[in-house]
């Protein structure tokens, strides 16, 4: 049970975004994606959803060949595979308990209760906030809201997108903590792309950095502080 | 050329996307119908004091423009059904879709764009729903609905501007003013209108929504998609009302051939 990249290409056009890139998830662990800007990182987490398909080589996800699937086929990949995206991506005709009841259909509104208030307390909210429309939230709480909404269906893999972009140091922190909490917690798999190298070095059990979309290098924390590549040593002194 | 190739290339791709709504709507026919009232209701009543507004001054400038005409010929007797017979055929349903065009069509394209490039639309597959079930089915179908809705209003209020300023200004009497009706708009006319409306609504349908959903590239693309789809929709209302004139008129004329 893991997500493997195998040989994967992705072009936009002469632009290669992805070239050759293999690597695997490990059941259970915390994996960083890390990278400069147009490397292709958050093209690598699209192709696990099927959001985007590769033009060569194969993503699996639980045995499953995501980029065979069609969208029905698919529909059962995005169940166990949640993503929370770079904006909140809440909708704003809908107020906070429908947004994270959203992805939960087919149980009786009592459950449904329970579930979407059981989410944001993992998220360090409450109901206080059901019937406010995201506007009127803070960018942090609606970054929360988006969590809550990804972890509703229950999801076995989360996978983060730049989660803390435009946030403060301190609610960036918190965003951190609880992806490591949810992970620990949930005992679920999870990918996350980012910029931040000191984040990574803090809670992830590997990182994988990707440049000129191939896999410059992918290890333990330990193992890429080590590493001798220029990219690598430059993300580490930022993180110092 | 290239602008030549990149507009047949966009009309297109419009083509396919609404075939593909009209596929997803089959396919969930009932399922939306909330959906679908909501937004006919959030259409039109975005639309109507604008329609009203315009319709209302439409047939006023319309009889003024008449009047000028037929009282040459000493024919003013004629004003009302021909002032309300050019109003259902042609400017009716033209000047309604250039005001949907230019409210609602510019509306759902800069707010399904910004679902689009905030990854709203990609969060609402990712949870398992169909994106053109939930958000482009209900705007596509309320937009068709609204105006055919709108047609009657802005027409009515025409009608009523129209027989104002011709009271007003040439002192025709309201009840000899509608006398003349009936004779020039028959159900043909009748028709004419309704089968333009909804080819020019389901027009402004397609192309915001295309747009919109396809919009990229942050605010900028969403801004250009704004744009874009303003121009599309009157070019393409444009052609269709050049078209379905000459379809319309041939078709009359068997009509009439057969029917005697």
């Amino acid at each position: 049970m893991s997500i493997i990249f195998d040989n994967v290409y992705k072009a936009f056009g002469p632009k290669k975004i992805l070239d050759g890139v293999s690597f695997t998830v490990d059941t259970g662990e915390i994996m960083f994606i890390l990278g400069k800007s147009g490397m292709g990182k958050s093209v690598t987490l699209k192709n696990v959803v099927g959001l985007l398909k590769p033009d060569r080589g194969n993503v699996f996800v639980d045995k499953m060949t995501i980029n065979e699937l069609d969208e029905d086929g698919l529909e059962g990949a995005r169940k166990i595979c949640g993503m929370v995206f770079q904006h909140p991506a809440l909708l704003d005709s809908l107020n906070v308990y429908q947004n994270v009841a959203f992805g939960l259909r087919g149980i009786p509104e009592a459950r449904i209760r329970e579930r979407v208030l059981e989410c944001l307390k993992l998220v360090h909210l409450d109901e206080s906030i059901f019937k406010r429309k995201p506007p009127e939230i803070s960018y942090g709480m609606q970054k929360r809201v988006s969590l809550a909404r990804t972890l509703a269906p229950g999801p076995r893999y989360l996978l983060f997108d730049e989660p803390t972009t435009g946030l403060d140091p301190i609610t960036t922190n918190a965003v951190n903590e609880l992806i490591f909490e949810l992970s620990r917690k949930l005992k679920v798999t999870s990918v996350v792309v980012s910029h931040d190298m000191g984040c990574a070095l803090r809670i992830a059990d590997r990182i994988l950095v990707l440049d000129q979309g191939k896999v410059l290098a992918l290890g333990s924390v330990e193992e890429i502080k080590k590493s001798p590549a220029q990219l690598i040593r430059d993300f580490l002194m930022e993180a110092i | 050329m290239k602008v030549l190739a990149n507009f047949f290339h966009q009309i297109g791709g419009m083509f396919l996307f609404a075939r593909q709504v009209k596929r997803t709507w089959l396919c969930t026919l009932g399922s939306n119908t909330p959906l679908v009232i909501e937004q006919v209701g959030s259409v039109g009543l975005r639309s109507i004091s604008t329609v009203c507004f315009a319709g209302f001054f439409v047939g006023a400038i319309l009889v003024i423009q008449l009047q000028l005409m037929l009282a040459q010929y000493d024919a003013s007797a004629m004003l009302g059904g021909l002032n309300t017979s050019a109003c259902i055929r042609e400017v009716g349903p033209l000047i309604i879709s250039f005001l949907l065009a230019g409210k609602v069509g510019a509306y759902t394209t800069a707010e399904l764009g910004t679902m689009r490039v905030t990854e709203q639309i990609d969060a609402i597959r990712c949870l398992g729903t169909n994106p053109l079930q939930y958000l482009v089915v209900p705007r596509f179908v309320a937009i068709v609905v609204s105006s055919l809705l709108l047609l009657v209003f802005g027409l009515l209020i025409g009608l009523f501007g129209s027989m104002v300023v011709a009271s007003w200004l040439y002192n025709i009497n309201p009840l000899q003013y509608l006398q003349s009706v009936p004779r020039f708009c028959g159900g043909w006319t009748v028709f004419c209108g309704v089968a333009k409306s909804a080819v020019y609504g389901t027009i402004v349908a397609s192309v915001s929504t295309y747009k919109g959903y396809n919009a990229s590239g942050g605010a900028k693309g969403v801004g250009v998609a704004v744009t874009e789809c303003a121009v599309y929709t009157n070019l393409l209302i444009v052609f269709a009302n050049t078209f379905m004139s000459i379809l319309l008129d041939g078709m009359h004329e068997i009509f009439t051939m057969v029917v005697g």
